[in-house]
Formats: C-alpha cells, structure tokens, sequence
C-alpha cells in the first residue's frame, strides 16, 4: 500500500515537472517572439530609433554659433492604459542625444533631475564639509532646450473578434528662451489582434 | 477553339508589349493603369505563379550615403520590389567608425519596413554620431 502511494507521489511529481513552463533568456538582437498587443521593449526600441534619427537629422540640435546646447527632459506624459514608465523611451532617447556630442542634457530640472544637486548645496553651511568642495551660488547652467511629449493609445473595435490598438509617440524640441518649437515627430505603432487580448 | 484562345493570348501579349512606358518616378498601380500580363485577368494567375514559383523579391539597386548639414551620417537604400505582392520585412543599420569598428547605438534596432509589390522603395537611416563613415545593413523577414 504504502508502495503504490509512494509511487503515485514520484510519478505525480514528474508529469507536474514535465508541464512547468521553462524560462528561457529573450535574444534582443534576434527576437522572434509573437507580438502582443501591449507595449513591449521592441515597440520602445522603434520608437526611440525613429526619434533619435528624426531630431538629429533635422539638424535641430547643432548650434548654428558652435558649442552644445544644453537639454532638460520635461514632461512625458502616459495617456495609455499601461503602467508606462516613460524612462524607458526617453533614456534611450537622452543617451543618444549626450552621445551624438551636439548637446549636453541637464540633471538640474525636469523630469531627469537628480535631487543630490539640490541636497549637496544645502551643506553650504555645515561644519562637516570643506566649502571648498561645496557648490557654489550661481554655478548651475540653465537649459536652452526642452524635451517633453506623449505617449497615448487608441483602441478601435476592428471586427466582432479583432480589435485595433494605436499608441502615438509624440515629441516635441522647444527653446527655453523664445519658445518656438525647433523640432517635433510623431510615431506610429499599431497592432490588431483579437479583441480578447488586453492592451493593459 | 484552341486558335482562338491563341489569338486571344497573343494579343494580349502584343498589346502589354506596346504599351507606353510611364515616368519612372510615377507609379500607376494596377487597376488604374493599363493592363500588363501581370495584370491582365487571363494572363495574372500565370504571371503572378511564376514570379512566386521563381522566388522575386527584394532587389537593391544602390546605396548612397551623404553627411547632412549637422554632420551625420544619411543614407538612402534604393531598391526594387520585384514581387507581385507586398514585401515585409525588418532591416538593421550598424554605423562603422574610420576604422571600421562597430559603433554602438540604440537606433541600431531591427526596424519593419514594407515595399509596395512591383515598385521602388527608399529606405533612410541616420547615423546617431558624426564619427560614422561606412555602414553595412542587414534585414531579415517579418515574422
């Protein structure tokens, strides 16, 4: 008796094993995965590489009297139903602005500041640090340039059993001083599936 | 019967042969313009199973790069959709520095593009640093 349950256990453990899903590593460079109806990092990729491309051959980020312009990350904002965290779009986009070495970005204000800058200048006053190696008044440089855009989703009924999914990627290059708007580009990335499958 | 099935198809033919070749810039699709043999409701069924059985696709015609007025980088692939149908598939631009090393970017990412059948096609790639100088593309179909 206790031999027969005793098997049933093992051979119950095996066939559960044989059906867990595996866990496999995605190839970013070579994925061949389905795609889904969500926003996934291929559709961040996309969008990015077409921004990045469109603003620096627009030519908008070279200065006309030579330098770097310097850039502030304003507002994205997230009108889909996902939790988006828009980090995932505009890191891309900042590293290839600071690396195609025409402008500088800021993490003094926006959306891509670093709350240290602010904190270490509180220590002005304190005993515990060598002023010296304290920031002085007056030394943070101003953006010229603001980044901010949009990211939202359309969702359109395609037949009884499909449904169509639209997510805009808008941005838009604007300069601090005069507020004319240097550059600005739309992406479009569109899925149609079935209208079981959920986009959040 | 048969002679006159003959006739009907050598006319056709005949008629696609003479037919006054548009601007090539300007691509009149099928159904508005005239019929060919590939358009041509007899002959399409033929045409169109051969250029599958053949395999037609994609061809590049050329590949011109220039640097823009920022200092980047462009370049425009020039091609040719050889199919009937459309074509779909994913291409991927490495940029190369002076010395032919790989230079690494976020915009090199598989990118879908789609080419009208039996039309040209641009594609148009910006390199992200003015170090690029060469480039070399690769594409792959769309799953």
């Amino acid at each position: 008796m206790k031999a027969t349950v005793l098997y049933l256990i093992v051979m119950v453990c095996i066939l559960a094993t044989g059906c867990a899903q595996e866990t496999t590593m995605i190839d970013t460079m070579h994925d061949e995965g389905k795609a889904v109806m969500a926003l996934d990092y291929r559709d961040f990729d996309l969008a990015a590489s077409k921004m990045v491309q469109s603003m620096l051959g627009s030519g908008a980020l070279k200065k006309q009297e030579g330098g770097r312009y310097v850039v502030a990350t304003g507002r994205i904002i997230n009108d889909t139903t996902q939790r988006i965290d828009t980090d995932q779009l505009m890191v891309k986009i900042e590293t290839e602005i600071l690396n195609s070495g025409q402008a500088v970005m800021t993490s003094a204000i926006g959306s891509g500041s670093d709350e240290l800058l602010l904190e270490t200048r509180e220590l002005r006053d304190s005993e515990e640090f060598d002023p010296d190696t304290v920031a002085k008044r007056q030394t943070l440089i101003a953006p010229e340039l603001t980044i901010s855009g949009k990211i939202f989703q359309r969702n359109i009924r395609y037949d009884r059993n499909k449904q169509q999914v639209e997510y805009y990627f808008q941005l838009k290059l604007s300069d601090v001083k005069s507020g004319l708007r240097f550059w600005q580009d739309e992406t479009l990335i569109g899925k149609r599936g079935s209208s079981r499958s959920v986009s959040w | 019967m048969k002679k006159l099935e003959f006739v009907l198809i050598a006319l056709i033919v005949f008629s696609s042969g003479c037919q006054k070749q548009n601007d090539s810039r300007i691509h009149v699709r099928e159904g508005v313009a005239s019929d060919t043999l590939g358009s041509n409701i007899v002959t399409r069924p033929v045409v169109h199973a051969f250029s599958a059985l053949i395999g037609e696709g994609i061809e590049v015609t050329q590949a011109v790069t220039r640097r823009n007025d920022a200092g980047f980088l462009e370049l425009y692939v020039n091609g040719h959709n050889k199919s009937f149908g459309t074509k779909r598939f994913r291409y991927r631009v490495e940029w190369l520095d002076e010395d032919g090393l790989m230079i690494e970017t976020k915009t090199s990412v598989w990118l879908p593009f789609s080419a009208t059948g039996k039309s040209p096609f641009t594609i148009k790639a910006v390199a992200p640093r003015p170090q690029a100088v060469n480039f070399r593309m690769d594409t792959r179909k769309w799953e």
